[in-house]
């Protein structure tokens, strides 16, 4: 018996049992044939003696079936594991290249995922209600009376548009409440709500405990209740079970525990975990009219309702209401705004701009990668070669250089995951404090898909194409040594990755430029008060204990007196409400006598409340008449201050000083003058606008609260003490807070950009890097090749300079070509960034410029080193090489 | 096993007894059946390789394509290690089994 050679098994294929059966029929037959049958007689005999041939070839088959594919599994493992061995083995022989492979894919697969892992709990995942998609916040719109912003609702607006509307399931209102509590340990001051009855419903709240409330609670005689907040409940009282029906002294009030709200409830304000929650307990016809905007609003649409059939619906019922009360109400719509967005809303330019970001180096590291393995690919054509000659299809060589590709990308998307769960905490620094809570921001199964998935797709983006290339000039190059056209092929490949990479990088350096150039002027903004030096206490007078104005306005006096006293304190004013404190100052209506106020513009200046010293120790700048002095006392004549902005606004191309407004629009609405005019300052912080501000003396509109301003005469622990000492003189019930540096009021305030400019910064420096090693990577590799072209250069006399000049030149042309591409790309891209920049056009001038010069002199850089290399060929040395 | 008069089990033992001299291929087998057997064995001859392919399943056969003497291409089975070892096991079993039947069928009346 001879065997040739080994064929490759086929198992039991079909094909292979029919041989082998007829073989045996075969030889049978001639078995017979020697006892002197007929072929035709021996070939029945063989049959016969043989049975039924086609169920014997139905059983074998069925028999092999399953073992065929074990074996091809086996087999497909067998040369996976021989791959990767190899592939481990190639990684570990050029350790520069997988350090380098796996920093990048990481970096980007980091990056990537942790800006997923935001993404999702901020903007992707629905907020934590039952059917959250039909809740949506309600605004007044008071556009078309100039103000940008949505409003608050004045009450009788909110009454009307919740009974009147046909469009909603139900509609709750709330506000906030700030409560001392007395009585029961040490005072403490609380951040409360203030809702309508049904607010819970609205929501679709459950109770931990107790009961929420019912539209009962909400009447003004109804008994005082309050429902906690589950941390507030846990804090203060230990987790009591038996809380309902404890009684809490609020305010000088005695308000009634009936519930626990459940840890999990966010509420959509603010203050996303309130202290407690109390009914609002308003009859109908509240004091505060039409125009007296004071409510938040939220609303469920009922099933099956748009938002802007919901929208119409308010507009027609606001519509109604400005005929019957045009002098408040004639230019007040409706402003409906999902929930969703209203609560991710401000977050979301950032978050996508971020995103893009990150996106984008992972894709300049691919094309990296792709470059750096397509060298490797053509240093590797005699290995892939000699494997080709061996055997292997090219099929075979693909998935060899895959899996080499897939072990990197899966090493870099390991070391990415450990960076991106890292970098998740970083950037839950980017969502404001509120419903989202920064500890809800984690890594899970989905964020772990997610990483898988880049990586998968990033191993197939810069493997694949450089793993079919080298397989096709691998096999080529085992027949022909050198093979100038797939080298061509392979440089124009690689020059239009580099060219992606520089636009890729273009864009990012522009978009972090604008940033940077935003944050810097924001930083350099002259707010027009002090930035430092000077110290808030905010203090709140419960009503219940101040039941009028001039009780209040005594015990500001006396705690100003005392503090002023105190060799601790060197300044000590107040005002009702400070700048940067997020809003919280009111607007009041103004009508100027004997003027007429630019056309078209809000007829509202928003007020403080401030003592007479507190704008100087400010260090706000007085423009014209007098500062405000304790001698503005109650009772008439009432005095203010305006800012600039109020006086061209209200009195154009008049000196106001002396100039009297109504402030209000009842038939009793006071007379106030105008004594002096303060320079306009930026208290909504440097990305506000200047508003038309109005400041009240004290004594003549003293507030329920106060914010002491207060500067030290030595050091802070000693002003802290004299505070606390001063107010435990006055009212030992009122709780002090802890004094805050107006210098973290203006850091907060540029603390977001200042963070966006870092990370995106951050993001384009690694393009930078990138793109430039891309380039160098390019021009080495051409250099190299050209090495004997350079070499008979030289020896016919080019001069080496020369030689760099080509080298750099066709460098340059890259850059030149990827710079075009790439401002075209930042053109397109300025408006995606265009809200989160302040000061600086998307099109500035100076980044359009810097950038391009910036990423040439790195290319300048990055293809000198080859072309110096390329000076340094020695002629005789390279001809002979070959 | 249809058209055969063998005890369960017994085909298979054949065969690998068969291949214990060398890869042969399944009309070789047969035909050693039939001589060793002096044909008395009724044996449909298709019935032959459901077993060989069931045995090569089980990791007691290989098999290997290549030429017969008259070089014709056809498929060679040969005994693994396990196939051997398999054929010793059985080999022993069937005897210890084939004596106690003798045995019981001589025993004398009780």
């Amino acid at each position: 018996m001879k065997r040739a050679f080994r064929v490759p098994s086929s198992g039991g294929s079909r094909r292979d049992v029919e041989r082998e059966i007829e073989l045996h029929l075969q030889l049978r037959a001639r078995e017979f044939e020697a006892t002197g049958m007929s072929p035709e007689e021996a070939r029945r005999a063989a049959l016969d003696a043989f049975g039924d041939r086609s169920a014997v070839e139905t059983e074998v088959a069925g028999i092999h079936r399953d073992t065929i594919r074990v074996r091809q599994r086996r087999e497909w493992l067998g040369e996976l594991r021989q791959d990767l061995s190899v592939g481990a083995r190639m990684l570990r022989r050029a350790p520069g290249f997988a350090i380098v492979a796996l920093l990048t894919l990481a970096l980007g697969i980091g990056a990537n995922t942790a800006i997923f892992g935001v993404i999702r709990s901020v903007l992707l995942r629905p907020l934590p209600y039952p059917h959250a998609e039909q809740l949506v916040q309600i605004w007044e719109d008071h556009r078309a009376l100039g103000r940008a912003e949505p409003e608050w609702l004045a009450p009788p607006d909110f009454f009307d548009w919740r009974d009147q509307n046909k469009t909603f399931a139900s509609m709750a209102a709330y506000g906030g409440f700030g409560a001392d509590l007395t009585g029961d340990g040490d005072p403490e001051s609380l951040n409360g709500l203030s809702v309508s009855g049904n607010y819970f419903d609205v929501l679709g709240a459950k109770p931990d405990v107790g009961r929420l409330f019912t539209m009962s609670d909400d009447d003004a005689n109804a008994e005082r209740v309050v429902v906690l907040s589950h941390a507030f409940w846990e804090r203060r009282f230990g987790a009591d079970p038996a809380i309902v029906g404890r009684r809490l002294t609020l305010n000088g009030n005695q308000w009634t525990v009936v519930g626990v709200l459940s840890d999990r409830f966010r509420a959509p304000a603010q203050i996303a975990v309130p202290d407690f929650v109390a009914p609002m307990r308003r009859p109908a016809d509240s004091r505060c009219r039409r125009g007296c905007v004071t409510w938040h609003a939220i609303g469920r649409l009922a099933p099956g309702v748009s938002l802007a059939a919901a929208q119409a619906d308010l507009n027609r019922i606001a519509a109604r209401i400005a005929v019957e009360s045009p002098s408040t109400n004639a230019k007040v719509g409706a402003w409906l705004i999902p929930l969703q967005e209203q609560i991710t809303g401000s977050t979301r330019p950032a978050l996508v701009a971020i995103s893009v970001a990150v996106a984008l180096v992972l894709l300049i590291g691919c094309v990296n990668l792709a470059n750096l393995l397509l060298v490797r690919g053509a240093a590797r054509s005699r290995e892939i070669g000699v494997r080709a000659a061996l055997g292997a299809g090219r099929g075979r060589v693909v998935r060899q250089l895959l899996t080499e590709n897939v072990l990197l990308a899966v090493a870099g998307g390991v070391l990415g995951l450990v960076l991106g769960i890292a970098g998740t905490r970083v950037l839950a620094a980017l969502v404001p404090a509120g419903i989202r809570q920064v500890q809800e921001i984690h890594v899970d199964a989905q964020v772990l898909g997610f990483a898988v998935g880049i990586t998968l797709l990033s191993a197939a983006l810069f493997g694949l194409v450089p793993a079919i290339h080298a397989a096709r000039a691998g096999l080529m190059s085992s027949l022909r040594q050198t093979s100038a056209q797939s080298g061509r092929q392979a440089n124009a490949l690689r020059g239009m990755l580099v060219v992606t990479q520089l636009s890729l990088a273009v864009v990012l350096l522009i978009g972090a430029g604008l940033l940077l150039r935003s944050f810097l002027a924001m930083q350099r903004t002259d707010l027009g008060y002090r930035e430092s030096g000077v110290y808030f206490s905010s203090l709140a007078f419960p009503q219940a204990r101040y039941k009028d104005q001039a009780q209040t306005l005594a015990a500001i006096e006396d705690l100003l007196t005392r503090l002023r006293a105190n060799p601790a304190v060197k300044t000590a004013e107040a005002t009702d409400v400070p700048p940067l404190a997020g809003g919280g100052d009111q607007d009041m209506t103004t009508v100027p006598v004997g003027s007429t106020p630019l056309p078209g513009q809000p007829s509202t200046m928003w007020y403080r409340s401030v003592s007479p010293g507190y704008l100087p120790a400010m260090h706000v700048r007085l423009v014209a008449g007098r500062w405000l002095s304790e001698a503005d006392r109650v009772g008439p004549p009432r005095v203010a201050l305006i800012n600039e902005y109020s006086a061209r606004r209200f009195w154009p191309n008049q000196n106001p000083v002396g100039r009297e407004f109504v402030a209000g629009h009842r038939p009793d609405s006071p007379r106030i003058t105008v004594v002096g005019i303060v320079a306009s300052t930026r208290s909504d912080g440097a990305n506000a606008p200047y508003k038309p501000e109005l400041f009240l003396p004290l004594e003549q509109s003293p507030p329920g609260f106060v914010t002491l301003v207060l500067e030290p005469a030595r050091d802070v622990a000693s002003l802290t003490a004299a505070l606390r000492q001063a107010l435990h003189e006055v009212d030992p019930l009122i709780p002090a807070d802890a004094v805050q540096p107006i210098d973290t009021l203006v850091g907060d305030m540029v603390a977001l950009p200042r963070l966006y400019a870092l990370l995106v910064g951050l993001f384009a420096a690694t393009a930078l890097l990138l793109a430039a090693v891309g380039v160098y990577g390019v021009m080495a590799y051409s250099v190299a090749q050209r090495r004997r072209e350079i070499g008979v250069r030289l020896a016919l006399g080019a001069a080496p300079s020369h030689v760099a000049r080509m080298v750099l030149g066709s460098g340059g042309r890259l850059a030149a070509i990827g710079l075009g591409v790439g401002l075209g790309g930042a053109l397109l891209t300025g408006q995606l960034i265009g809200k989160l920049l302040y000061g600086v056009s998307p099109y500035d001038a100076a980044t359009f410029v810097i950038v391009p010069v910036i990423l040439g002199l790195a290319t300048i850089v990055a293809a000198w080193l080859p072309a110096r290399r390329a000076m340094q060929v020695d002629p005789l040395v390279a001809i002979r090489e070959e | 096993m249809a058209g055969s008069d063998l005890f369960t089990g017994s085909l298979d033992l054949i065969i690998l007894k068969a291949l214990s001299w060398g890869p042969m291929h399944g009309y070789a087998v047969g035909r050693w059946i039939r001589t060793s057997t002096s044909d008395a064995l009724t044996l449909q001859e298709g019935a032959l390789y459901p077993a060989l392919h069931r045995l090569e399943r089980r990791g007691f056969l290989d098999e290997e394509w290549g030429m017969t003497d008259t070089n014709r291409e056809a498929k060679f089975y040969r005994l693994t290690p396990a196939g051997r070892k398999a054929l010793r096991a059985e080999t022993a079993r069937w005897q210890s089994y084939s004596q106690m039947m003798t045995a019981v069928l001589a025993a004398a009346r009780p």
